[in-house]
């Protein structure tokens, strides 16, 4: 695809003032975000500041409700969508916590994962053997042997098998816009690398990335173009690379609604 | 009807008194009862023969038999000689909030109270609970005050002499945020008779540290339970250590009546000789929110019989219950059975549930690796049999209690013998 | 979410047409006179008579069993019709060509092609239509191979040494009260005898369809697999919707000699009755093997159907060495009752079984587990292992498990172990984050959580559960 103005111009994905909440508790405050085709943002953030909620929100997770706002995927608006008919329109999670589903075998989640991609997309199908085909080149990829894909889905996995295989999926998928929640979290360097290597290996001018991670070290590897601060609902910085390096020094004390803040407010 | 029923009902106490009413209902129920057969499933393993042999009185039994002594257990005693209370044992002083009634010398109010109390927990389906309820004297009353902790524990022995029979009865109450250590005791091994119920209501917030000692031998048949009701928040901690005899049976009752309440139940039995020991356990989840972890192991060598019914029942509203139940055996002999049943019977999507059950013999991979550091086989044998108890002595909150039990335990596990 | 996932579950009834068919059907009523007349409609030896009748003496002094996790109204047993055949069925066509048209095309609308140009190689198939087996496909062929494969009316003819050996040594007359039953009216059913040393050279099948209104069904299977031979069977069946109850009340018996191996399968997808509990089949099964030395007998079963469920396929494990398997999936949705599980007796020495049940529970339904474990004293060195698993679906369904063990041998080891589960929001968001339907994923986490015992089933009877549980691309990884 050329660079058209349409890919500069328009967003991939447009947050607009987004207010949601869990069990009748504001998460979100008035959440702005513009991440444009074939951008790579992070998003840090102290622990319960609503990133995990972000994503939730945005792929439609039961349970959490938008109070306000709005969410345009590629010009699309997603808020209103089912869960299932988002994923298809192009937006991708990598859960922060993968869940298991014994006994339902990874190649069989995966094909009935990509045949929905492809019929939404108008395409054909892939057969078995044609199916297999990739996912074997996509297990090589992430560096998972083969037998992975004929266990249970994420059953018995270590937590790096199963972020890899979160990475498979999306490789597989080939989504517009890729959500990673911590894929970094416990992981070794070399694990992250092979993360690293996933994200950069499908960065493309009309795909764009969203990156939860508490550390630096993914962003030496995965060089983002915009890194937010996400507290309390809300950003509450921007800045580009540099930003994050700012953070991994300094923490996030200076953020004047701080959890902790608040504590100390209060014993004074 | 069998005789043996129609005799106990024949001797039911006909004098009118305050427990009238609860006698009354429960001869009724028994008259439509019929005996038990190896069709009946509470009784499909194990026989009434013995019961119905059977040929005893309700005789005196001489003040001089007193409770064996526990060493460093500094409880206060209730003790029952051929089910007859022992008023002038009661002359002990009372720690504040706690008090013990002897329901008969009650005042009316308390008497009218208890009416509504007493046989309200322990389920109607249980044969010799409703047979207690006809032949019982009395019924003792405990209570402790709402907020009150007792720290002293409670303990009730029943004595049983030669050819007698003992029914006793106790209802223990537990007012809201209050916290009690009871500990039921039942010895004896001559030929006799008893049935020994305890109904434990054990309100919001409330805690009970409840032990059980079924430790009758030979002759002595011995049929009860104890029937805990659990409010609110509240907490149960139970153990039950069983030998066997001519024929012992326990039956427990949980029953959850107010959320976020928590029962765990250890129970172990070591069986030898042609003893016999029946643990039928249920619990009714019949609240959401409740907590139960169940672990019940046993040994069983020689001729000796043992039989455990584990039933949990989750009902329809009882979303987010979590149950738990392990009953693990080991037999030691080819003449020895165990017959164990764990039921789920599940009404509720949202609750996490799991069952285990296992016969079995020793672990051989612990077995090869105590050889492999030099100890013989027959001792390592005893090492891992032994540890398959004591696992559960060691989670008895009472410390005093379990270096009591345990010396017993490795009494009669050292006479046991391993024939296969 | 239990809404998608309800829909999910819900499916049309498919096999519930009745066919046109012009039968001679009994009055209803069950007597001595009733009984002799099924028999001479077989033209039945004076012995299996005798047989019949005294089943039919002792039945009379029995009692209905009601230890089960079930509710059902009253059998009236006189209100039954206790045969029915097709008129075209009386002079016994000698080929498929003499065979009422009609007939084959019900079969065929249930996908069993009875010509055999059409069907799947490799399945022979037996077709016992209400009261009689319409045909027995392949039966040349496997005669070749010294294997028999005729309905059971036939066998009484053709191998009497055999049938009175061997018919009720399994399940004794006195079993139980549906048995005794069966034992005096069964109708028609399939026999099966492989020789010596023989595998089977294709699977064997019979496909049960009850077509008349208020008839029940009886039939009455016989397997022997002599010494070291070896043999997989798989039996179907269905039934008009309707919305009285009908009554299917049949007996398998299995032998499994010397070194034998039988795998037996069940798809059973009997109609349920409505979703308020009209109608539907009440199917009181008994099922047993038994094992010489060495012998192996694999119960595979998926139970979707039927209004009522007492089925205990079971396996007594005689000969030395001997194993049992049991692999069950039991779903009951709506108003259906199961009460379904297995029985191990290990009589002899290292004696092996498994038992794997995947009870699903969705609607008003009751799904039980009722199993029992046996380690007799002879049994030295035998093992269970026992998994039973339920998934409920929806706060208005049962899933219970009544598990038996018994162990009089020290030296066996018996191990069970029960589990509950649902399908979880977290399972069904990751589903639908991928872009999958709710409903395609309820039914691949509900395949995935049955994958153990599906995997058990022939090939060709795995397609078939897989299309009642909507299963796909199963073991398609190599
Ligand atoms: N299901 C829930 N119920 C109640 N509170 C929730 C739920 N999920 C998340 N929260 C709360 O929302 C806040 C944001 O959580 P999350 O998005 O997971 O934070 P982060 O990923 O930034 O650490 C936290 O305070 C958390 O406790
Ligand atoms: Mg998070």
């Amino acid at each position: 695809m050329s660079n058209t103005t349409s890919s500069t111009e328009n967003s991939m994905l447009k947050i607009t003032d987004l207010h949601a909440s869990v069990e009748e508790k504001n998460i979100l405050k008035g959440l702005n975000l513009d991440v444009k085709p074939g951008e790579v943002h992070a998003i840090m953030g102290p622990n319960g500041a609503g990133k995990s909620t972000t994503g939730y929100v945005l792929s439609g997770r039961e349970g959490y409700t938008v109070e306000q706002g709005s969410a345009l995927l590629d010009g699309v608006e997603i808020l209103d969508l089912e869960a299932e008919d988002r994923a298809r329109a192009g937006l991708f999670l990598a859960f922060q916590y993968p869940v298991e589903i014994p006994g339902v075998s990874n190649l069989e989640f995966l094909k009935s994962s990509v045949d929905a991609q492809r019929e939404a997309r108008g395409e054909e199908a892939y057969t078995s053997a044609e199916f297999l085909k990739v996912a074997k080149e996509a297990c090589k990829q992430v560096n998972l042997p083969l037998a992975f894909l004929k266990r249970g889905v994420n059953e018995g996995f270590s937590g790096g098998e199963k972020k890899r295989n979160e990475l498979m999926q999306m490789i597989l998928l080939k989504p517009k816009l890729c959500i990673l929640d911590e894929t970094d979290s416990g992981l070794d360097i070399d694990a992250m690398q092979v993360v690293a290597n996933g994200v950069n290996s499908q960065r493309s001018p009309d795909r764009s990335f969203i990156i939860v991670t508490h550390y630096q070290r993914l962003l030496d590897y995965i060089k983002p173009d915009f890194v937010h601060v996400l507290s309390d609902g809300k950003i509450v910085k921007s800045g580009d690379a540099s930003l994050a390096k700012e953070l991994e020094a300094e923490g996030y004390s200076w953020i004047h609604n701080e959890p902790a803040d608040e504590l100390e407010g209060d014993l004074l | 009807m069998s005789l043996w029923l129609e005799k106990a009902i024949a001797r039911a106490n006909s004098t009118s008194d305050w427990l009238s009413p609860i006698r009354e209902a429960s001869l009724t129920a028994l008259k439509e009862t019929s005996w038990p057969t190896r069709k009946t499933e509470a009784w499909k393993y194990t026989s009434l023969k013995s019961v119905e042999r059977a040929s005893l009185s309700t005789g005196d039994l001489s003040e001089q038999e007193t409770p064996e002594e526990i060493a460093g257990f500094e409880s206060l005693n209730l003790i029952f000689r051929n089910g007859k209370f022992d008023t002038e044992g009661m002359q002990q002083a009372l720690p504040e909030g706690l008090s013990i009634t002897y329901l008969s010398s009650a005042s009316d109010a308390l008497k009218q109270a208890s009416l509504n109390e007493v046989s309200q927990i322990k389920p109607e389906r249980h044969l010799f609970g409703l047979v207690n309820d006809v032949l019982v004297e009395d019924v003792i009353r405990i209570e402790v005050a709402e907020s009150v902790s007792i720290s002293q524990p409670i303990r009730i022995t029943s004595l049983i002499g030669l050819n007698s029979e003992s029914h006793t009865r106790v209802y223990v109450k537990l007012n809201k945020a209050s916290s009690l250590t009871v500990s039921e005791h039942y010895q004896g091994n001559a030929e006799s008779l008893n049935t020994g119920f305890v109904e434990y209501e054990i309100c919001a917030e409330a805690k009970l540290e409840h032990y059980r000692f079924a430790l009758q031998t030979d002759k002595a048949i011995s049929i009860g339970g104890c029937h805990f009701k659990l409010g609110e928040r509240a907490d149960l901690n139970s153990t039950l250590v069983g030998f066997g005899s001519d024929l012992s049976r326990v039956d427990t009752d949980i029953i959850y009546d107010g959320e976020f309440a928590n029962a765990k139940l250890n129970a172990f039995y070591l069986l030898d000789g042609k003893e016999l020991f029946d643990l039928h356990a249920t619990v009714e989840h019949a609240v959401p929110n409740c907590t139960t972890l169940e672990n019940v192991r046993g040994i069983v060598a020689d001729h000796a019989k043992a039989v455990f019914n584990g039933r949990i029942h989750i009902h329809r509203d009882a979303q987010k219950t979590l149950a738990e139940l392990n009953n693990r055996n080991l037999l030691l002999s080819d003449k020895a059975e165990i017959n164990t049943k764990p039921e789920l019977e599940i009404y509720a999507d949202d609750v996490r549930c799991a069952h285990g059950a296992t016969v079995a013999e020793i672990d051989k991979h612990a077995l090869y690796y105590l050889e492999s550091r030099g100890i013989s086989r027959s001792k390592a044998q005893v090492m891992l049999n032994f540890g398959f108890i004591n696992e559960l002595i060691d989670q008895m909150p009472n410390q005093v209690l379990a270096e009591w039990i345990r010396p017993q335990i490795r009494d009669r596990f050292a006479k046991m013998e391993v024939t296969r | 979410m239990t809404e998608q996932i309800d829909k999910a579950l819900e499916r049309e009834y498919e096999a519930g047409f009745v066919s046109d068919i012009e039968s001679e059907t009994f009055e209803p009523g069950l007597n001595e006179d009733i009984i002799r007349r099924i028999s001479s409609m077989k033209n039945e030896p004076e012995w299996m008579l005798e047989w019949r009748l005294k089943a039919f003496r002792v039945w009379q002094e029995m009692e209905e069993p009601d230890w089960a996790h079930i509710n059902y109204s009253k059998i009236d047993f006189q209100a039954i019709s206790y045969y029915s055949a097709p008129k075209s069925m009386k002079d016994k066509p000698k080929s498929l060509d003499e065979v009422d048209p009609e007939l084959i095309r019900t079969y065929e609308k249930l996908g069993i092609p009875l010509i055999e140009q059409q069907m799947l190689a490799g399945i022979a198939v037996d077709a016992v239509f209400d009261s009689v087996s319409v045909v027995t496909t392949f039966r040349e062929k496997l005669e070749e191979a010294g294997v028999i494969f005729c309905p059971i009316s036939d066998a009484v003819h053709r191998f009497p040494d055999l049938v009175k050996k061997y018919l009720g040594s399994v399940v004794p007359t006195k079993d139980n009260y549906f048995a005794a039953l069966n034992c005096a009216v069964f109708t028609d059913g399939s026999f099966v005898y492989i020789p010596k040393g023989t595998r089977c050279p294709m699977e064997l099948s019979t496909y049960f369809r009850i077509n008349e209104l208020n008839t029940g069904q009886f039939e009455r299977t016989l397997i022997i697999a002599d010494e070291g031979s070896h043999v997989s069977y798989l039996e179907g069946c269905t039934a008009p919707q309707r919305d009285e109850n009908q009554l299917h009340a049949a007996v398998v018996e299995l032998v499994a000699l010397d070194k034998a191996e039988i795998k037996y399968s069940t798809v059973q997808n009997w109609y349920p009755g409505d979703e308020n509990g009209k109608g539907g089949i009440y199917n009181f099964v008994t099922k047993r093997g038994i094992c010489h030395e060495s012998a192996k007998i694999s119960w595979t079963q998926v139970e979707t159907g039927s209004a009522v469920t007492w089925k205990y396929p079971s396996c007594i494990l005689k000969g030395d060495n001997s194993v049992g398997e049991f692999y069950s999936v039991a779903l009951t949705r709506g108003a259906q009752q199961a009460d379904t599980g297995t029985k191990m007796i290990h009589l002899g020495k290292n004696t092996k079984s498994t038992i794997i049940s995947k009870g699903i529970s969705a609607g008003k339904s009751n799904n039980s587990y009722r199993g029992l474990v046996r380690m007799n004293p002879g049994a030295q060195g035998a093992r269970n292992f026992t998994q039973c698993d339920s998934l409920l679906i929806g706060d208005q369904c049962g899933a219970h498990t009544f598990p038996y063990v018994e162990s009089r041998n020290p030296s066996a080891i018996v191990e069970h172990e029960a589990t509950t589960s649902k399908v979880s929001d977290e399972q069904m968001f990751l589903c639908r984050q991928r872009g999958i339907e709710p409903e395609k994923a309820v039914s691949m986490i509900v395949n995935g959580f049955c994958k153990e015992v599906f995997k058990e089933l022939p090939m060709e009877f795995a397609v078939e559960a897989g299309k009642l549980l909507e299963i796909s691309l199963e073991g398609s990884v190599g």
